[in-house]
């Protein structure tokens, strides 16, 4: 039932354009506040594929993506919807989704409960190694310009030190100001920088209606278009899942990276960019199968892949749920519900989106004058009821305005989530393990699991390093 | 975007050497057994000043110009942020059904210019369903106002 409400909710908010799964994520968390954690998760998981879904819907119809991860399917998509098979367009979509989520979720039953077992193992250095790891990179590919990435995420990890530290009982940074005691939320702070940032920043153009003449008679595509894509999707799901499953890269690269392999392995390649419907159904599947798999990382060490995890795990502390691998051991119930509510979430989403797709059309006409600020105030009640304290929502205001500038300027608000999310963790471990070595940092490189970690968070660090090296030693042509 | 830039990398410089000080100052370096609260926050500071001395002389190639919004933009953007923290410095004052629909019928009418009935039934409606959904499903408590109780 919270799967079903879910998938509609998270559909309608990710339809709306400007609105990606991580502000809609951020934006509905709050209504999950009042209900158990297990239905609460359930509802959200299915908000999140609902948004991811809401996201191709935009993308196919208007050329508009709603989230990063449908960019790619704008470019032949929106050729179908030119060509007036918006229908099939959206209904390959949809199905291409529900194969790679369902396969999703069973692998994500598969491999979770491996994962936590050999996460078991982890001291606080493996922690932290893979906490640095997360962090540098998301930091990595959130941005084009990787040094804005790393401002955001150190930035992230100071707002991250406000509040009462763990070990020592200092309350830090706080000016006196109580409410600053116990640190900064990250949910004022998510719903500021995503959702009221995204708003301001599309203050900036002038309203206008969007016009969309088109009707869905048919919404299934053809035998034709099924023959067409079913290798596109099974090539989809495999990459997706294999991609997303990595810390740091989420469903917007394995799209990218489906879309690319598709157009190499195509008999036909001069048809991308002009209507394939390969095109639309390789990532949309990848982009499900990688939205499923970031929750291996998620559960599993706690470790979100993406924004939207990053998100999630933090409306699991909240709940006094501590992700990672004892999350298996103690709350099996939890988590096999979520597995399970997964899987309906995707026979919902099929369903949903083929017969539903007129409604969301309708939806789409609703004009921006009235749309923004009904999201305001989303924004504004959603950061209220995390305590019932005005103080949350004057905090969410302030991020609403650094997100603006972020956006304008070129700056990751993932990267700065995802970084106030994993800070007080990752100080934890990192003082613990310090602790441990009698304060040698030898200790984070002569652990095996540790070292690898250690180093493939470094390599991430250097790589841009080195990019921006060379192009500052090279010649100047 | 230069010029952006460069102020961004001099208030983080400032901030930063600040927050390094601030922890060096006030907190502990090293606890009796390990690191104290002055340790990350101070690497932190430092790493941070690091970074925004780099963007500060890193020679940007491209000047992209019109970064700021332009002025009727500009304009639009500082009134809705505006109505916005008004609304929500008045939420103790007003309570949350009657400050939404104020809130909801200044801004519609301003960005739309909407009729004087579509823009009060969206702000009416909105206001209703917002309480139906958060103060009677969800029990959460909302601002009352001092003049109405729901």
């Amino acid at each position: 039932m919270m799967a079903v409400v879910g998938v509609l909710v998270g559909m309608l908010i990710g339809a709306l354009p400007g609105i990606g799964p991580p502000s809609g994520v951020a934006l509905l968390l709050p209504l999950t506040f009042g209900m158990e954690p297990t239905s609460g998760i359930i509802m959200l998981a299915a908000m999140y594929a609902g948004t991811m879904y809401g996201g191709t819907i935009t993308s196919v119809l208007i050329n508009t993506p709603g989230e990063s991860a449908s960019v790619v399917t704008c470019l032949d998509g929106y050729q179908m919807a030119l060509q007036g098979r918006a229908g099939p367009a959206l209904g390959i979509a949809a199905i291409g989704s529900f194969i790679a989520g369902t396969i999703g979720v069973v692998l994500l039953m598969l491999v979770s409960p491996l994962l936590a077992r050999w996460a078991l193992s982890f001291g606080p250095p493996e922690t932290f190694a893979l906490m640095l790891l997360g962090l540098t990179t998301v930091t990595m590919l959130a941005g084009e310009d990787p040094l804005k990435g790393y401002i955001s995420m150190v930035l992230g990890l100071m707002l991250a030190m406000v509040g009462f530290d763990i070990i020592s009982g200092d309350a830090r940074y706080g000016f006196g100001v109580t409410e600053l005691m116990d640190g900064i939320d990250f949910l004022p702070a998510a719903i500021g920088l995503f959702g009221l940032g995204e708003v301001l920043a599309g203050a900036e153009e002038k309203t206008s209606q969007m016009k969309i003449s088109l009707r869905l008679r048919d919404v299934l595509p053809s035998l034709a278009d099924w023959a067409q894509s079913k290798w596109a999707i099974a090539r989809g799901t495999v990459l997706g899942f294999l991609v997303g499953v990595l810390p740091g890269a989420g469903p917007t690269v394995a799209s990218f990276l489906s879309y690319t392999v598709e157009k190499k392995v195509s008999k036909t390649p001069e048809r991308f960019g002009k209507g394939a419907i390969e095109g639309v159904a390789a990532p949309e599947s990848a982009n499900n199968a990688a939205a499923t798999a970031a929750m291996v990382p998620m559960l599993t060490l706690g470790i979100p892949g993406s924004a939207t995890t990053a998100i999630m795990l933090g409306g699991l502390m909240m709940w006094g749920l501590r992700p990672g691998p004892l999350l298996f051991e103690k709350n099996p119930e939890f988590v096999w519900g979520l597995i399970a509510s997964q899987y309906i979430a995707n026979v919902m989403l099929l369903i949903a989106s083929t017969a539903l797709i007129p409604l969301f059309v309708r939806a789409l006409r609703i004009p921006y004058s009235i749309l923004m600020p009904l999201i305001i105030l989303f924004c504004v009640t959603g950061a209220y009821s995390l305590k019932n304290n005005v103080f949350d929502v004057g905090q969410m205001l302030v991020f609403g305005v650094v997100g603006y500038f972020m956006k304008k300027l070129g700056y990751s608000p993932a990267a700065l989530v995802l970084a106030l999310v994993l800070g007080p963790l990752a100080e934890r471990a990192l003082r613990q393990s310090l602790i441990i070595s009698d304060a040698g940092v030898g200790i984070f490189f002569t652990r095996p699991i540790s070292a690898v970690l250690m180093l493939l968070a470094l390599a991430a660090i250097a790589v841009p390093l080195a990019k921006w090296g060379r192009s500052v030693l090279s010649p100047k042509p | 975007m230069r010029n952006a830039d460069r102020i961004t990398a001099v208030l983080l410089l400032i901030v930063s050497a600040a927050f390094a000080a601030g922890a060096l100052k006030f907190y502990k370096w090293w606890g009796h057994d390990g690191p104290g609260s002055a340790f990350l926050p101070f690497w932190l500071g430092v790493v941070m000043a690091c970074l925004a001395a780099l963007m500060l002389f890193r020679s940007s190639k491209e000047q992209l110009a019109g970064w700021m919004p332009k002025d009727e933009a500009g304009k639009r953007v500082l009134v809705v942020l505006g109505v916005t923290a008004a609304f929500i410095a008045l939420l103790k004052v007003l309570g949350m059904v009657v400050g939404t629909a104020l809130f909801l019928i200044v801004l519609v009418r301003y960005l739309g210019r909407h009729r004087w009935w579509v823009t009060i039934a969206i702000a009416l409606a909105a206001a209703g369903l917002n309480w139906l959904v958060f103060v009677y499903w969800l029990r959460v408590p909302m601002p009352e106002g001092m003049f109405w109780t729901f």
